[in-house]
C-alpha cells in the first residue's frame, strides 16, 4: 500500500452510544499527511468521543479506523501511541516536579551502561527535539516553572519523540497569550511540513481560518458540514455548529454610565512571599462606573487575574499600596466573604478548579454564597432555596434536567452560568469576571455576552479580564491594558480594534487611538 | 454486586426511554449511597440465621444481647459522628481515641480526687474536648498543616496529658456521698432505661446521631461543610468562611470524643489513661463503611451510624460463636476493604 495515496487517518462509519445517548452516529473523517484538519462543534457534539476513539481511549464502538491504509482497532491509548497517534490533552499530563527532559522520557528513561539514568544524553536528545519544533527551552528546567504555553510545547515535543504521525490537539490555544499562539502556529507549520497530520479542535474561528486546511463540523454526533477553509466564513461555520443562524455575538448599545463604583489609583502589592508565575499589581489605575463594562487586557502573565484577585481579597497576602475607592469609600480587601458582603463579586478563571464542586447539585452550587443569608436561625428553608435557584437558572437560561442533578453533568457553558448565577444572587454592584467564556461553545458564549449586557443594564459595574481580543473589543466599553502588572494604556472600543489592542498589549505605538492612561473615556 | 449487573445491562440494551434510564441511574445511586444500610441488614440477617441457640431461642436476638450490641458500639458511634464532620471537610482526626482516654481520666479525677459534682465534671470535661479540638483546628487551618499531622501530634499530647493527670494509672470510681466518692448520678451511665432494655449510652448515641443528621441536612453550616469538602478553593471564593468552618468542625469532633470518654468512664466505673487506644481507627472505619468519602464533600451521618452498628453486630456475632479475637480483626479488616471497594464502583457523575 502506498501512503501517498491512502490518507493518514481514515475513520469510516463511526458510531458510539453511551447508555442510550448517541455520542457519534455514522461519522466519516479523513486526515491526510501534512494537513491540519479542524474539528468544529459545540460542546457535546461528539468531538471528544470521536477523538477518544482515534486515540484508543474508547474501544467499544462501531465502524472502522485505518492508519496509513491499514485497519486498526486500538485496545488502549498505548496501542494508538505505538501506531503513531498522539493526543495533546487540554489538561496537560506532565509531572510539575520533573524537568522538561525527564518529562519527555518519563517511563522510558535513557540509561548509561551502569543502568543509571543518563542525564546528559537525555538533555541532549531533548534539546534536539525542542529545536526541531523551533522552541528555545532549557531541558533542565522543571516543568512546573514553565508557563502554560511552554508546557504545551513540551507535550508536543514529547509526542514527537514517540514518533507521532497524527497529533490530536484539543483547544491548544485556549490558555495561551497572543504571542504564544503565534509560537504555537509556527510549531504547527513545522510539523505540517514534516508530514504530520493534525486534528485541531478549537472554538476560535479566526485561528481555524488561519491554520487549518479543511474543517469538519459536528452537531449532535453527526457530520453536518465539511469546508475547505479557503472558502469558509465564520458565520457559515457557526451556523452549521449551532444549527440556526447566529445573531450578532456582541451587543451594540449606548452606554449611559452612572456613578463611579470603583476607582483604583496606583494599586501595587508587595507579596509576603514571592510565588513563581504570579505578576502582582505594580501600579494599576482604573475606574468602573455603574452600567459600564470595562475590559482588562494584556498578554498572559501581565497580571490580569492577579488584579481581580487582589481587588476581591483573594490574592497573595502582602502589603497593599495605592488607593481603592469602592462605592465612594476607601476599601480594604480582606477576603471573599467581606467583598461579597460589600457588593463585589468574582467569577473566577477556571470553573472546575475555582468555581464549582462538580459532584454536588446545581442547587447547592447556586445558592452557596447566600445560604447564610436565606437561612433562618441557621437553617435553610428548602422552599426559599429552590425558589432562588429556579428563578436565577431560568433568568440565565441554564439548560438542566433537574436542579438536583450534579453540576458536573452540565455542559461547560451552563456550568459557567451556574457560577455567574451564584454571584448575581449576592446582588453585587461590581462584578469581576475572569475569562468568563473559556472552554464555552459558540452558542453559550453569545448568551453569556447577552447576560453581561443585561447585568450592566441593571446598573452593575463589570470588570472583565480576558485573553480574547475579540471579546474585549466586542463586549467592553473601554479596555485597560496591563503589562508587567501596570496599567499602560486605556482604549476606547468605539475607536480601537483588535489590532490596536494587541499592539498596546505588546507595548507598541498606536498612541493615536489611546485615551489618556488612567483617565475615563 | 446487584448494582454492577444493573449498570451493565443499561449499557447493553438498545436505548431504553430516558425516563427509565434516569430511574435506573437513581436506583443504582441509592444502592451505593445507602450501601452501609444494606450491608447492616445483610450482616444482621446472617447473624440471626446463624445465631447460636439455647433451648430453641436465638441467642443473638435475645434482648440482653441486642442491648449489648448497641451499648458496646455507642462510644465508637458517638466519636464516629464527630469524625464524619471532619472527614466531610476533607480532614481526619486521629486524636479522638486519646481524647476519649483523657476525658475518662478527667471524669474520674475530677469527681473522685477533686470532689466535683456531676454537672461540673461533665461541663469541664466536654469543654476540655472542645478546646482540644479548637486548638487542633486552629493549628491546622492557620498554619496550613495537614490535619493528619496535627492530630497525630494531638493524639500524643492528649495521651500524655491523660497519663500525667491520672498519675499513670487507672482511677477507680466508687459511688457514694463521702469524700473520694463520685455522686451516684454518674453511675446512671452504666444503667438501662425503658424497663431495663435500652442502655443509657445507646440513648445518648441516638440523640447525638439524630441531632447530627438533622443538622447536616438542614443547616447553612452544613452546606459550608459539604462545599469545602467538594472544592475548598471554590468555597472560599464563594464567601464560605473556610477557616472558621474547619475550626468548628474540629471542635465538634473533640467535643463528641470527650462525650464518648464520659460515657466510657461511666460504663467501666473508672478512668484509665490508656483507654480508647486505637478507637480512632474504629471510628474512621465506621465512617468509611458508611460511605463517606475520605476526600470530603460526600457522605452522611446515617451511613456512619449504619457503619458503626454493622461493626457492632459483626463483633457480637463473632463473639457469640467464640471466634478468636484475632480472627475477628481479620474479618473487620476485610469488611472495611470491601466497603471502600464498593464505593469505587459507584458511578460518578
Amino acid at each position: 500500500m502506498d501512503n501517498a495515496v491512502n490518507p493518514l487517518v481514515e475513520m469510516i462509519g463511526i458510531s458510539k452510544s453511551y447508555g442510550g445517548v448517541r455520542a457519534c452516529r455514522d461519522i466519516d473523517l479523513t486526515v491526510r499527511a501534512g494537513e491540519v484538519h479542524a474539528l468544529l462543534g459545540e460542546n457535546g457534539a461528539g468531538k471528544s468521543t470521536l477523538m477518544k476513539i482515534l486515540s484508543g481511549d474508547v474501544t467499544d464502538y462501531d465502524g472502522t479506523v485505518s492508519i496509513g491504509g491499514a485497519p486498526v482497532r486500538f485496545a488502549a491509548p498505548a496501542d494508538a501511541q505505538r501506531a503513531g497517534v498522539a493526543m495533546i490533552h487540554q489538561e496537560l499530563d506532565l509531572v510539575p516536579g520533573l524537568t522538561v527532559a525527564e518529562n519527555i522520557f518519563l517511563g522510558r528513561e535513557l540509561r548509561t551502561r551502569l543502568r543509571t539514568v543518563d542525564r546528559r544524553r537525555t538533555n541532549q536528545v531533548t534539546r534536539g527535539l525542542l529545536e526541531r519544533c523551533g522552541v528555545a527551552l532549557d531541558p533542565r528546567r522543571p516543568v512546573g516553572e514553565l508557563r502554560t504555553g511552554e508546557q504545551q510545547l513540551v507535550t508536543i515535543a514529547k509526542a514527537l519523540s514517540l514518533d507521532a504521525k497524527v497529533l490530536i490537539m484539543d483547544e491548544p490555544t485556549s490558555a495561551l497569550s497572543p504571542v504564544e499562539v503565534e509560537q504555537m502556529f509556527t510549531v504547527i507549520s513545522e510539523l505540517r511540513r514534516a508530514g504530520v497530520g493534525i486534528v485541531y479542535i478549537s472554538h476560535r474561528m479566526d485561528e481555524i481560518g488561519r491554520i487549518a486546511d479543511r474543517a469538519t463540523v459536528l452537531r449532535n454526533g453527526s457530520v453536518v458540514a465539511g469546508f475547505d477553509t479557503r472558502d469558509m466564513t465564520a458565520e457559515a461555520a457557526a451556523e452549521a455548529m449551532v444549527g440556526r443562524p447566529v445573531q450578532a455575538m456582541f451587543r451594540t448599545r449606548d452606554v449611559d454610565p452612572g456613578e463611579e463604583v470603583l476607582r483604583v489609583t496606583g494599586l501595587a502589592l508587595t507579596p509576603r512571599r514571592e510565588r513563581s508565575g504570579r505578576r502582582e499589581p505594580d501600579g494599576i489605575s482604573l475606574a468602573v462606573r455603574r452600567g459600564e463594562i470595562v475590559g482588562v487586557g494584556g498578554l498572559l502573565g501581565s497580571g490580569r487575574t492577579e488584579l481581580l484577585e487582589t481587588l476581591y481579597g483573594a490574592g497573595s497576602a502582602g502589603t497593599l499600596r495605592g488607593e481603592i475607592l469602592f462605592r465612594g469609600r476607601p476599601f480594604h480587601p480582606r477576603g471573599a466573604r467581606q467583598s461579597l458582603r460589600a457588593g463585589m463579586a468574582l467569577v473566577p478563571e477556571d470553573r472546575r478548579i475555582a468555581g464549582l464542586s462538580l459532584e454536588h447539585s446545581v442547587a447547592a452550587n447556586t445558592v452557596l454564597s447566600i445560604v447564610d443569608r436565606i437561612a433562618t436561625a441557621g437553617f435553610v428553608p428548602r422552599a426559599r432555596e429552590t425558589g432562588a435557584v429556579r428563578r436565577i437558572t431560568a433568568e440565565l437560561k441554564v439548560k438542566l434536567g433537574s436542579i438536583g442533578d450534579a453540576v458536573g453533568t452540565l455542559s461547560g457553558g451552563n456550568q459557567q452560568k451556574v457560577v455567574f448565577g451564584r454571584m448575581l444572587l449576592t446582588e453585587p454592584v461590581l462584578l469581576l469576571l475572569d475569562e468568563p467564556t473559556r472552554g464555552v461553545d459558540v452558542g453559550a458564549k453569545a448568551e453569556i455576552y447577552q447576560l453581561l449586557g443585561e447585568a450592566a443594564q441593571q446598573g452593575i459595574g463589570v470588570l472583565l479580564a480576558s485573553s480574547e481580543l475579540a471579546e474585549l473589543v466586542g463586549v467592553c466599553d473601554r479596555v485597560v491594558v496591563l503589562s508587567g502588572g501596570r496599567s499602560v494604556r486605556e482604549l476606547d472600543t468605539r475607536q480601537a480594534g483588535e489590532a490596536d489592542l494587541l499592539a498596546a498589549s505588546m507595548g507598541e505605538g498606536s498612541a493615536a487611538l489611546a485615551v489618556e492612561g488612567g483617565e475615563n473615556a | 454486586m446487584t448494582s454492577e449487573v444493573t449498570t451493565k445491562q443499561a449499557g447493553a440494551e438498545p436505548e431504553p426511554p430516558p425516563q427509565q434510564r434516569k430511574q435506573r441511574r437513581e436506583f443504582v445511586n441509592a444502592l451505593f449511597r445507602f450501601q452501609s444500610l444494606f450491608g447492616l441488614v445483610a450482616v444482621f440477617v446472617v447473624a440471626v440465621v446463624f445465631s447460636p441457640r439455647h433451648n430453641g431461642e436465638l441467642l443473638f436476638l435475645n434482648a440482653d444481647n441486642l442491648a449489648n450490641v448497641v451499648r458496646a458500639m455507642s462510644e465508637i458511634g458517638i466519636m464516629a459522628v464527630g469524625m464524619t464532620f471532619v472527614i466531610l471537610v476533607g480532614g481526619i482526626d486521629l486524636s479522638v481515641g486519646a481524647v476519649l482516654g483523657l476525658a475518662a481520666v478527667g471524669s474520674a479525677v475530677l469527681m473522685v480526687n477533686d470532689d466535683f459534682g456531676v454537672v461540673a465534671t461533665v461541663v469541664i470535661v466536654l469543654a476540655i474536648g472542645l478546646f482540644f479540638g479548637f486548638l487542633q483546628g486552629m493549628a491546622s487551618a492557620l498554619f496550613g498543616i495537614q490535619a493528619f499531622i496535627v492530630t497525630l501530634a494531638g493524639m500524643q499530647i492528649a495521651r500524655g496529658l491523660a497519663r500525667i493527670w491520672s498519675g499513670g494509672q487507672g482511677v477507680a470510681i466508687a459511688y457514694g456521698d463521702g469524700p473520694g466518692e463520685a455522686p451516684v448520678t454518674f453511675s446512671l451511665l452504666g444503667e438501662r432505661t425503658f424497663n431495663g432494655i435500652v442502655p443509657i449510652p445507646a440513648l445518648i448515641f441516638a440523640v447525638v446521631a439524630v441531632v447530627a443528621i438533622v443538622f447536616l441536612r438542614t443547616s447553612a453550616f452544613a452546606r459550608h461543610v459539604y462545599a469545602i469538602g467538594g472544592n475548598e478553593k471554590a468555597a472560599r471564593l464563594s464567601g464560605v468562611p473556610v477557616t472558621r468552618v474547619k475550626v468548628i468542625v474540629f471542635c465538634i469532633c473533640g467535643f463528641l470524643a470527650a462525650l464518648a470518654g464520659i460515657v466510657h468512664a461511666g460504663q467501666l466505673n473508672q478512668g484509665s489513661p490508656n483507654d480508647g487506644f486505637g478507637y480512632e481507627l474504629d471510628a474512621i472505619a465506621a465512617v468509611v463503611i458508611g460511605g463517606t468519602s475520605l476526600m470530603g464533600g460526600r457522605g452522611s451521618v446515617v451511613g456512619t451510624v449504619a457503619g458503626a452498628l454493622l461493626l457492632g453486630v459483626l463483633n457480637n456475632f463473632l463473639g457469640l460463636h467464640g471466634v478468636d479475637p484475632n480472627v475477628q480483626l481479620l474479618v473487620k479488616g476485610l469488611v472495611i476493604v470491601v466497603a471502600a471497594g464498593l464505593q469505587r464502583l459507584r458511578p460518578t457523575v
